[in-house]
């Protein structure tokens, strides 16, 4: 009797099980976003990695912001802003009558309030105001002040970022950081975005609706559902099955390469903002030699490498400055160029290496911090590196948390690192690893009192065709020091539905829901 | 009665030196992993003063026998401190990936134990025929397959060839637990919540990580039932039974098998290790939001409140399921006095 | 064939068919076994005149090949051949699970000795860690110990063999235990021969039959243990050929329908520990019919 109970009941759950499964989030105006990202903490003073960032972009909103799908800065909360004359001083003027939901108005108190709680918390992104900015005065309601500690022309972009958004302070804490929206006021997160946030389930699901108090442009859709996958594999069927609308970061090489060719879906490319170099330690033998640092970039052969690897995704790299912003030029290729293992053989003769005295050295790479490929990464530049004849390499890898204390150590010559920008300026593609200090902190350890003036006089220029040429002049000399060579750039990939419409994305990984509707097929 | 509530009390006295040992060289294994939970979370530029800073806001620059000695005591107010790396409380991430793993060990071991069990009291009833010799080496074929191979070779054929069932997650894409979600077992909570379309997603995606956790140790349990079945086939009151004229099947399968499922009980207690073993890997082929997948994950951030918590955990469950299996062998033999 | 020939092969054959009708099919179970080791040892010795290619190279063939034409097994992303990768993946798991077995086996019997004879307060702590490390899940402390030690050939055998050693201490303690009361011991006792004498002469080698199954069956968990600890990425470098990293490595790409990458690594994982497991089996039925049933 029993038994067949349980037989009966075991039928029951299996058709049960076996209906198609009707999703709880109905079609229409909502669209389902797949990601294999996770939000870190819901906390502008804190939050510190694009994915947390992209959910602020569009839940908050800064004095200044980029446009959906663009690069160029333009007024956000702030209607325009006044640079003194020693470009020290930043005054924003403000956007009248704007209010949050509680009817908290937004005035320059906020503003101040909000960086003033940045500065205070220092959390992991607190530096990017901290070592620009002295203080923040109010200057009347809608009038505030930045005071610089040394002029920096590229401050706007500074301001456009998250840890420069104004917050409610009515609902965040002044004195705590936060991590969940329940530890909000109110239980919610919203701000003065179009967007709020109206269910928050960590690595689970982000649900976002239009926000009534935004001032600007209403959204096309009526929510964005954030799925978050645990991996990529489980993102690329469930968007064959339909049950997503897009996905956005990261799918794997073969999942990418087999969705290009799927007439069931869309393929949206960009160029992104992360690049992948290799590190030299120019502290110490071998590589403090300039021009064994240059004969090992020489043997690089980049497109061969993205064939194996990402089976001919992304896209090679020959500048620490991407592709796609100002001042950008493909410096590397004309010296040392790329799989020239002619130019890497005479440079390592010249030194007193040859194919019986080869360049003995260890290459390192960390296996899981920049996902799985890695390991496929740096077995093909140890083939290349080997196969000029001139070279013996022996690859070595660590977890991050060690190689993190292996750069500061000194431990690893040569060494394979990626980049995400915080700001959308060549400074931070360049001063960041050959300046002394941003060097060091890298273990690159690469130090040079002329490249720092360089660094220094670029960062305070204003005029944009001065500096243009000053970036042009320091990618030039990148080619003859190397104390880093670039490898390749990322290309953004999001896979839609065919009727998913208006998904735009920018080098500046700036992604705004706003825009996306459904349209027809 | 008294004996028995007595015999309860040592025996989870006697747990607490275990979990002790193991939590000691845990910790001692952790400090000496190259790496620490400050590093692993920084990226590229930290100025090394900050990093200091942070070091000794965790207290990682005290002498290692007083952060020992420190946690000890914590523990012993049942305190599992704060991540080192999250602003989270241990115990609030344990009790958000415990329910996975238990509903997966749970019907894992539940499959191990029918087809196990059934399998061996087949074997042994038609012992030494093809059958029983068929049976005897799936048994050892079975416990030879990585568990985590065996699923992806399911995830392979049923998944990806025949997309019967999917290969990943709890639910799918369009099945939210937080609209169910209370106990954080999906089974209960669906039908709690009669619903059943989720109840049927959830189902459908326990199918395949729990039959490649349950395949891979049913060959242990085919082995263990035959050989304990073949023991008390031998026995009088068997003969004595198949004399009087009772069917061949109810003997076999309802006498012979209730005789034989203590000392299969006994194994089941000292398999648990495997079975927690199993479901790491398992959880780490299906993308089971689990202990495991918690455990690997936080082993790389080098978060080692998290990881101390949760070995005392798996350290609890494993005694916990001993002393559970010693006292249903106390209940139901009362030959066994203590 | 000629007549001394065949007289010379009669014998060997006369001896298997006869231990087989003495031990029926346990007798068989061995000699499966032992024929699967020796053919992957067999792999693991002549590599490179078995591999067709250098299991490194990454222009072996066209990238993702499926099985078939000269390359047995396919290729993989860094078009590398695969059944190359296998001959040569052999050495790898098969050296860090012998001689993680051969290294926890010495300690174990070493300590099981040791605690067993000596007792008192030794033995109690000595026991009393060993069995919360037996109970404990092994792969979760050899995840631990993989992770402190780093990557490595070495490495990874010591993470392996330092969680079975209590599997031989509990064996080889019991014993001890066992054998010191007997009669023949305490007689040498009373002869007064020294503990070294009566460890060495008289409990030892008692001790080391039974081990010797353990032994086998060991080796046979210490495959799958470094098996997964390569395929969670814990344990070896790129530059060293193993089957659970190119398990691992090839599980992306199986969704795309690319299965040989996946299949033929797992599946000789599976068969090596078959092999161990059938011969520790054979020989358990053989010598102690009742170990296994314990």
């Amino acid at each position: 009797m029993r038994v067949r109970n349980i037989i009966v009941f075991s039928l029951v759950a299996l058709c049960l099980a076996f209906i198609p499964t009707v999703g709880s989030a109905a079609k229409g105006d909502t669209i389902v976003y797949g990601t294999t990202e996770k939000v870190s903490d819901m906390d502008t003073a804190k939050a510190y990695d694009f994915h947390t960032w992209e959910i602020f972009y569009n839940v908050y909103q800064g004095l200044l912001r980029y446009p959906a799908g663009k690069t160029n800065i333009v007024p956000g909360l702030a209607e325009s802003y006044a640079i003194s004359k020693d470009g020290k001083e930043y005054t924003f003027k403000l956007r009248k009558g704007l209010k949050f939901t509680d009817g908290t108005a937004f005035d320059a108190g906020v503003v101040k309030w909000s960086i003033d709680r940045v500065m205070e918390l220092k959390g992991d992104p607190a530096w990017l105001v901290t070592d620009f900015v002295d203080k923040v005065e109010v200057v009347d309601p809608l009038h505030v002040k930045f005071i610089l500690k040394n002029p920096v022309s590229y401050f706007p972009s500074l301001v456009a970022s998250v840890p420069y958004y104004p917050l409610n302070p009515n609902i965040y804490p002044k004195d705590k950081l936060v991590r969940d929206p329940s530890e909000l006021k109110g239980g919610n997160m919203v701000g003065l975005g179009p967007y709020k946030v109206v269910s928050f389930k960590r690595d689970e699901e982000v649900v976002l609706e239009a926000n009534p108090m935004f001032y600007g442009e209403k959204p096309k859709n009526k929510r964005i559902v954030i799925r978050y996958f645990a991996d990529a594999t489980t993102m690329r069927l469930a968007l064959e099955k339909g049950e997503i609308d897009f996905a956005f970061k990261s799918l794997n090489p073969a999942d990418i390469k087999d969705l290009q060719k799927s007439t069931k879906v869309q393929t949206i490319m960009a160029q992104g903002p992360y690049i992948r170099y290799l590190c030299f330690r120019c502290a110490g033998k071998p590589f403090d030699d300039k021009v064994l640092r240059q004969a090992v970039a020489a043997a690089i052969s980049r497109k061969p490498m993205l064939d194996k690897v990402y089976l001919g995704q992304n896209a090679p790299l020959y500048s620490m400055v991407p592709m796609g912003m100002w001042s950008h030029e493909d410096s590397f290729k004309t010296y040392p160029g790329d799989g020239n293992i002619a130019l890497a053989k005479k440079l390592l003769k010249s030194k007193g290496y040859d194919e019986k005295n080869k360049l003995t050295f260890e290459l390192w790479y960390t296996p899981s911090h920049y996902g799985d490929s890695e390991v496929d990464m740096a077995a093909v530049l140890k083939q290349q590196f080997d196969a000029t004849g001139v070279m013996n390499v022996e690859v070595k890898s660590a977890e991050w948390a060690t190689y993190r204390d292996n750069w500061t150590n000194k431990v690893m010559p040569v060494f394979l690192l990626g980049w995400y920008p915080d700001y959308i300026d060549p400074d931070n593609y360049t001063a960041a690893f050959a300046g002394t200090e941003g060097s060091r902190g890298m273990g690159i350890f690469f130090s040079d009192p002329k490249w720092d003036t360089m660094f220094n006089d670029a960062q305070k220029e204003t005029d944009m065709k001065k500096r243009t040429a000053m970036y042009k002049k320091i990618q030039k000399m990148w080619t003859d020091e190397v104390p880093t060579a670039p490898i390749y750039q990322g290309t953004l990939y999001v896979f839609a539905q065919k009727d998913v419409k208006g998904i735009l994305l920018s080098p500046t990984l700036q992604f705004n829901y706003g825009p996306i509707y459904r349209g027809a097929k | 009665m008294r004996n028995l509530v007595r015999y309860i009390i040592s025996r989870t006295l006697m747990t607490i030196p275990m979990v002790l040992i193991l939590l000691t060289i845990i910790f001692v294994v952790l400090r000496l992993m190259p790496g620490d939970p400050v590093s692993a979370m920084l990226g590229g530029h930290a100025p090394e003063k900050v990093i200091e800073q942070k070091r000794e806001q965790l207290g990682l620059n005290r002498p290692m026998y007083i952060q020992y000695a420190d946690y000890i005591w914590k523990v012993c107010h049942l305190d599992l401190g704060e991540s080192m790396v999250l602003q989270q409380e241990v115990t609030e991430a344990i009790s958000d990936k415990l329910p996975a793993t238990i509903e997966l060990t749970t019907f894992g071991m539940l499959i191990t134990l029918v087809l196990g069990i059934f399998l061996g009291a087949y074997a042994a009833d038609k012992r030494r025929t093809m059958r029983d010799s068929a049976i005897r080496l799936y048994g050892i074929v079975v416990y030879c397959i990585p568990v985590y191979w065996l699923g992806l070779m399911l995830q392979l054929v049923f998944g990806i060839w025949l997309d019967w069932f999917p290969i990943a997650g709890r639910t799918g894409a369009r099945i939210f637990p937080s609209d169910f979600e209370n106990t954080g077992f999906y089974l209960i909570d669906t039908l709690l919540m009669r619903d059943w379309t989720a109840f049927g997603d959830v189902l459908l995606h326990l199918v395949l990580p729990a039959f490649t956790l349950g395949l891979t140790l049913s060959g242990i349990f085919v082995r263990l039932t035959r050989a304990n079945m073949l023991d008390v086939l031998k026995a009088d009151y068997i003969l004595a039974a198949e004399s009087r004229g009772i069917g061949h099947g109810t003997i076999v399968y309802r006498h012979a098998l209730k005789n034989a499922f203590i000392p299969i009980l006994t194994m089941m207690g000292l398999q648990v290790a495997l079975l927690m073993a199993g479901a790491i890997l398992t959880e780490t082929t299906f993308s089971w939001p689990g202990m495991g997948r918690l455990l690997l994950e936080r082993i790389y951030l080098r978060d080692y409140p998290t990881i101390q918590g949760v070995i005392i955990v798996f350290a609890l469950m494993v005694a916990f399921i001993s002393l559970l299996v010693d006292i249903i062998y106390a209940i139901v033999d009362p030959r066994i006095r203590y | 064939m000629n007549y001394s020939m065949a007289r010379g092969l009669a014998r060997p054959i006369r001896f298997f068919a006869g231990m087989g009708r003495k031990y029926g099919v346990e007798w068989w179970i061995l000699c499966v076994g032992a024929l699967i080791i020796i053919a992957i040892l067999a792999m693991a010795f002549f590599s490179p005149f078995i591999a067709p290619f250098d299991p490194y190279r990454q222009d072996a063939g066209p990238q993702l090949a499926a099985p078939g034409g000269p390359y047995l097994m396919g290729t993989d992303n860094l078009q590398r051949d695969v059944w190359s990768r296998i001959v040569f993946g052999s050495q790898t798991i098969l050296r860090v699970s012998v001689l993680a077995a051969v290294i926890s086996s010495f300690f174990g019997i070493l300590l099981g000795l040791i605690s067993g004879y000596a007792g008192g307060a030794v033995d109690r702590s000595l026991s009393l860690v060993m069995d919360a490390v037996y109970v404990f899940p092994g792969l979760i402390l050899a995840i631990a110990l993989a992770a402190m030690f780093g990557p490595g050939v070495l490495n990874i055998t010591f993470a392996v063999a330092v969680i079975y050693i209590p599997t031989y201490f509990r064996l080889v303690r019991g014993q001890t235990l066992a054998i010191k009361q007997e009669l023949y011991v305490e007689a040498a006792r009373a002869i007064g021969a020294g503990s070294f004498t009566i460890l060495g002469k008289y409990i030892f080698p008692n001790v080391i039959a039974t081990t010797v199954v353990v032994f086998t069956l060991n080796v046979a968990d210490a495959i799958m243990i470094e098996a997964a600890l390569t395929y969670l990425g814990l344990g070896l470098p790129p530059s060293i050929v193993d089957w659970g990293m190119d398990l691992a490595m090839g599980k992306k790409y199986l969704p795309s329908g690319v299965w040989w990458l996946v299949t033929f690594p797992g599946m000789m994982i599976s068969l090596l520990a078959l092999g161990f497991t059938m011969l520790g089996e054979g020989l358990a039925e053989i010598l102690n019919p009742r170990l296994l049933e314990r």
